[in-house]
């Protein structure tokens, strides 16, 4: 279970975040939506440590503050926008990066290792020894989600997984992500609001520097959503089209 | 994993090439010079021959394998840690210290000895002062060394100007310029061993660290996500091939472009940044000084520095290297 307690974060005297609070149960895929500049993405980085911050972030009751980077890495992965490698390397070498947290300082990966990196890039349809530098960004983006899942973190944070992704790649991407997670909470930032609406399990909906409303796709009336998500995005309505969630933007009214 | 098992068998290819090649060179600087050597002369036991083999040539052309190697390792680490593919063992100050620490011991010290040792410690105290000063920064980022390395490099730049003013004009100052243009001449081999020592020590503690150095090509965060403790390990690491550059340079003096041509040259035969590539980084480095210090003593009639030949070769791969870095990103 992933709680966040009164967490605030800034880039110094800048505060993006106020007491934010929430909570999130294993097994839970929640996406995490608002405007640019909401602060998505400093709320990932401030559960990972990245970002400065105050407040609470508890994993299973245990706090993730304080924890080495090993210990961390151990228990978080955290994947942003885009991976920062600018040198040659394999896709298979940076898969195999996601085993770090689990190797001694001069310890290599073991062959069981090697094949379950292998077994995750066929998963994502990426040849093991292509360079990673030669991969489109969609292609890298999959690259690293299969780096992610061979790691052994019981929470996962993606920062847009799908901003690089075309369509169909963007759906096939969360339905591996869902069928891999089990009892990990993933919490993931997301552009798309009707993306968000298919396949998460609990909605974060931030505005004005704190958590605005949490939806339930799956319980939430369309109306109760529909009324959070123009909150958030302005005036909206939300379509049901063979019981999938569509948000259609309307053209706000001036007076 | 066909295509795996393809660039492994072309990796180990050349690497073997690259040995057989420095092996070539190794022999060939063993008998090139100004006093001639045989195999014959030196097996039946010719005094004078078996003296310049033992205290001469045998310790240069080490020089040159072990130094090459180690600034060719040092390279690839640098340029892999800085993510710049211009990033040398001067990005922290460590030529710069070196040379002070030169300067100083031909000013106030006697023997080769003294001014080897004073060197050294001038480029362990440059290393030292730029990671102290990059540690105030507690984010740790690769910038703030950059630029702590920028600040005691005009530093030590400041102390050997003002070392250079002092210097007689006549003596002293010819000496520390060419110390400064570099030359693997005149070197005793008691001062090479306690060096070498500690190189092949660094060296070895690099190949073992290479998944780490890896790891620090990525941005920060993502490293760190990864699972490293960054700064700390960009420490060691850094440390290490800096300490191994240290004990190369406070030997031969400054030698230019070696520790930049060699792991570009590793990466264009191999295409990608594995353990091989560090060692056939090595193995050019090796073979560049040694070509380079064949040449400095046989073109002419006195002897050359060796970074003169160095930079003859450094200087057009560079811009070739621009030239290849403009042309691919206006495609």
């Amino acid at each position: 279970m992933l709680e966040i307690l009164d967490l605030q974060a800034g880039y110094g005297e800048n505060r993006v975040l106020r007491g934010v609070c929430f909570s999130l149960q294993p097994g839970q895929l929640a996406g995490l939506l608002g405007a640019n500049g909401s602060g998505k993405t400093t709320l990932l980085r401030a559960i990972c440590g990245i970002v400065p911050h105050e407040g609470k972030c508890l994993l299973h009751g245990a706090p993730l503050d304080g924890l080495s980077a090993k210990k961390l890495a151990q228990k978080v992965s955290y994947v942003p926008q885009r991976s920062g490698i600018t040198i040659d390397l394999t896709a298979l070498e940076v898969v195999e990066m996601g085993f770090h947290a689990n190797l001694g300082l001069l310890r290599r990966p073991s062959r069981t290792m090697t094949n379950t990196a292998v077994q995750a890039l066929e998963r994502v349809g990426i040849d093991p020894n292509v360079n990673f530098l030669h991969l489109s960004e969609g292609q890298k983006q999959l690259c690293i989600m299969a780096r992610t899942m061979v790691g052994s973190s019981r929470l996962v944070l993606l920062d847009e997984p799908e901003s690089a992704l075309d369509l169909a790649n963007r759906y096939e991407i969360f339905a591996r992500l869902k069928s891999w997670m089990g009892s990990r909470t993933v919490l993931t930032a997301l552009h798309d609001p009707q993306l968000a609406l298919q396949i998460c399990d609990v909605l974060v909906l931030l505005k004005d520097h704190t958590v605005h409303s949490i939806l339930h796709p799956k319980t939430d009336s369309r109306e109760t959503m529909e009324t959070a998500l123009c909150q958030i995005y302005g005036e909206l309505r939300l379509y049901d089209l063979d019981g999938t969630l569509v948000p259609v933007k309307t053209p706000e009214v001036r007076a | 994993m066909k295509h795996s098992m393809v660039s492994s068998t072309r990796d180990k290819l050349f690497v073997t090439f690259a040995a057989m090649t420095l092996a070539v060179m190794a022999v060939v600087s063993l008998f090139v010079g100004k006093y001639p050597l045989t195999v014959q002369g030196i097996v039946s036991g010719d005094p004078m021959q078996q003296n310049v083999f033992l205290t001469l040539r045998l310790s240069r052309t080490v020089l040159g394998v072990v130094g090459g190697f180690c600034l060719g390792i040092a390279g690839f680490v640098y340029q892999t840690v800085f993510r710049n593919p211009l990033a040398s063992p001067d990005i922290i100050g460590v030529a710069s210290g070196a040379s002070a620490g030169a300067a100083a011991g031909i000013l106030f010290l006697s023997g080769t000895l003294w001014i080897t040792a004073a060197s050294f410690v001038g480029a362990l105290a440059a290393v030292l002062a730029a990671l102290a000063l990059a540690s105030v920064d507690k984010t740790g980022r690769s910038s703030s060394i950059v630029l702590s390395g920028i600040a005691v490099h005009a530093l030590a730049q400041t102390v050997l100007m003002a070392l250079k003013l002092t210097a007689d004009p006549e003596k002293e100052l010819s000496s520390i310029e060419y110390w400064i243009m570099g030359s693997l001449n005149g070197v005793r081999p008691d001062a090479l061993w306690g060096n070498f020592l500690l190189c092949l020590l660094c060296a070895a503690a690099l190949f073992l660290l290479h998944r780490q150095i890896l790891l620090l090509s990525a941005r920060e965060d993502e490293a760190k996500m990864l699972g490293a403790h960054v700064p700390r390990l960009r420490l060691l690491v850094l440390l290490t091939a800096t300490l191994m550059v240290a004990c190369v340079i406070s030997l031969t003096g400054l030698v230019s472009f070696v520790g930049l041509l060699a792991p570009h040259g590793a990466r264009l035969l191999t295409g990608r940044n594995h353990r091989k590539t560090m060692l056939l980084s090595g193995l050019l480095g090796s073979s560049l000084l040694c070509g380079a210090d064949i040449l400095a003593r046989s073109v002419a009639q006195t002897e050359l520095p060796v970074s003169i030949f160095t930079s003859l070769l450094g200087a057009p791969f560079l811009i070739w290297l621009l030239v290849r870095r403009a042309r691919s990103r206006s495609v």
